[in-house]
């Protein structure tokens, strides 16, 4: 097995396995540790007699009674701790038991209200996605350490604070289940900012589709979970569309949907029928439904369908009313019925609380340039282009004030 | 574990006595929650005004004895619950229950001594 094969068959048992032990061990650190202590054998034992045919339940076994191995360790030199007992006695899995899948588990306990929101999504991609310390340090823009003191204190707060390892009853979900599905858009929104793949979130646009299939599979009575997997299918779908060849961004109303990846957005259909059929006024199947408005577009000779986002953003305001929304509606107003119109939403915006807000200025930018206020858009595009932290965004933004007349 | 519930609120509502209507209301409140917990409070009381409070300070090694309470601000320690629960979602069930004036809060700290 080349080392690059290796790490995939880690990567792909780690968030079953790690979560399997934690919810067997209530120790977060302990299951990732053994999950580690397993890998680092397995690299020594596969490589003398080949891999196993069940990787990852050797992976499991082992991993599991490294666990035990250190739990034992503890009691020794802790010699009162009866409770340790219990955990040792327990049989140990044998090559035929399945790995149980406790990953809901797990997600629900990284995403815990009791724990910092900025560290929910890291620990996520962490302990259920099996991302490493340094990729989500990149994701992030943060340094390597800070990213890994953020995630010692999570643990630390979910072992400290008795966080229990359970998927909260029906009744806690309106607040968990948000948490849950903010985690995920947050360390989605990390993934699909590289609007060419190619850069450090290339690898795990693939991991938040398969946790999305996780939650919407075990989730099937609620409408948002399968709209959170139509929406990261749908955008994914769209991923080879997003940069022309020189690297530059290409709007999604300039997209060509013949280089859409039509397995996804088909997959994307299947979770959306779902989650319309739960519940179609919901934010994130709103959300869904728009970015499956867009996915019907079958090519560029067919008008964009302006007047169905229109439509759906005016629905989506009634349920969620933020500026993101008001900002996106505002957009489609302006090509609905006129640039003046749109204009005039985006200034009813305060701008104030959006200094910082990169598509508050793109937007305003465009919308002004079309407007032939030349000399305010330049300065929008100024503040945006402060802002870009994408080249291919860069490279759009730099074409557009180019287009700018005197 | 064991959990203290601790109950911040603006004591200014209840008046120095703590004997208002609304206080003797906040306190009916509390009996009744009380009650409810049954077992699982395994200890709990509202706490008189923090001008009532003494607060010894330590800086260096060295102690000095103050008036009032360890912070000044508009929301004090008013009272408290030690409760017996499985896990922090039980933890969070119960201190939702705890009567709150609308403006106030209730930290949840687990014990050291799992007890």
């Amino acid at each position: 097995m080349t080392s690059a094969a290796l790490e995939r068959v880690f990567r792909e048992a780690s968030g079953r396995i790690v979560a399997a032990l934690a919810s067997r061990f209530r120790d977060l650190d302990l299951a990732e540790d053994s999950f580690a202590d397993a890998c680092a054998r397995a690299l020594e034992a596969w490589s003398r007699e080949g891999p196993p045919r069940d990787a990852a339940a050797w992976l499991y076994q082992t991993a599991y009674r490294c666990a035990v191995d250190s739990l034992r360790r503890r009691r020794t030199e802790h010699r009162f701790a009866p409770e340790l007992q219990r955990e040792i006695e327990h049989p140990m899995p044998d090559e035929w038991t399945p790995i149980p899948d406790e990953r809901l588990r797990l997600i629900f306990v990284c995403c815990h209200p009791a724990v910092a929101p900025d560290a929910r999504a890291a620990l996520t991609l962490r302990l259920v996605c099996g991302l490493s310390t340094r990729e989500i340090a990149r994701a992030f823009l943060l340094s390597e350490p800070t990213l890994a003191q953020r995630l010692i204190r999570a643990k630390r707060k979910i072992a400290e604070a008795g966080v229990p390892f359970e998927v909260p009853g029906p009744q806690a979900w309106p607040e968990r289940l948000d948490a849950v599905l903010s985690t995920i858009e947050i360390a989605y929104g990390r993934a699909h900012e590289d609007a060419a793949g190619s850069g450090p979130h290339s690898n795990y646009a693939a991991e938040m589709l398969d946790i999305t299939r996780v939650l919407a599979e075990l989730l099937p009575h609620e409408a948002e979970p399968s709209a959170m997997a139509a929406i990261v299918r749908f955008a994914e779908a769209r991923r080879p569309a997003r940069v022309d060849a020189q690297g530059m961004m290409i709007p999604l109303a300039d997209q060509d949907p013949a280089s859409w990846t039509e397995s996804l957005v088909a997959a994307a259909r299947d979770y959306l029928d779902r989650a319309v059929s739960l519940h179609p006024l919901l934010p994130r199947v709103l959300q869904a439904r728009i970015h499956a408005a867009w996915c019907a577009r079958r090519s560029l000779a067919e008008s964009p369908p302006w007047s169905q986002i229109l439509a759906l953003y005016d629905e989506l305001l009634k349920v969620r009313d933020d500026a993101i929304v008001r900002l996106n509606r505002a957009v489609a107003l302006a090509e609905v019925e006129s640039v003046a119109a749109g204009l005039a939403e985006i200034e009813a915006l305060a701008a104030q609380p959006f200094d910082d807000f990169l598509p508050y200025h793109a937007v305003r930018a465009d919308l002004l340039r079309r407007a032939g206020r030349s000399d305010e858009a330049r300065i929008a595009y100024d503040a945006a282009l402060a802002l870009v932290a994408t080249s291919a965004e860069r490279l759009w933004l730099e074409r557009q004030r180019a287009l700018l007349t005197e | 574990m064991q959990y203290m519930l601790l109950i911040y609120e603006d004591e200014r509502i209840y008046g120095p006595d703590r004997d208002n209507p609304a206080a003797r209301e906040r306190r009916a409140q509390h009996i009744a929650y009380s009650r409810e917990l049954g077992a699982t409070r395994l200890a709990g009381s509202g706490l008189k005004d923090s001008s009532a409070a003494t607060t010894i300070r330590a800086a260096a090694g060295k102690q000095t004895i103050h008036d009032g309470p360890f912070a000044e601000s508009r929301e004090q320690l008013a009272g408290y619950y030690l409760i017996d629960v499985p896990d922090l979602d039980a933890a969070l069930a119960v201190a939702r229950k705890v009567p709150l004036s609308q403006d106030g809060a209730v930290e949840i700290r687990p014990l050291l001594a799992p007890g």
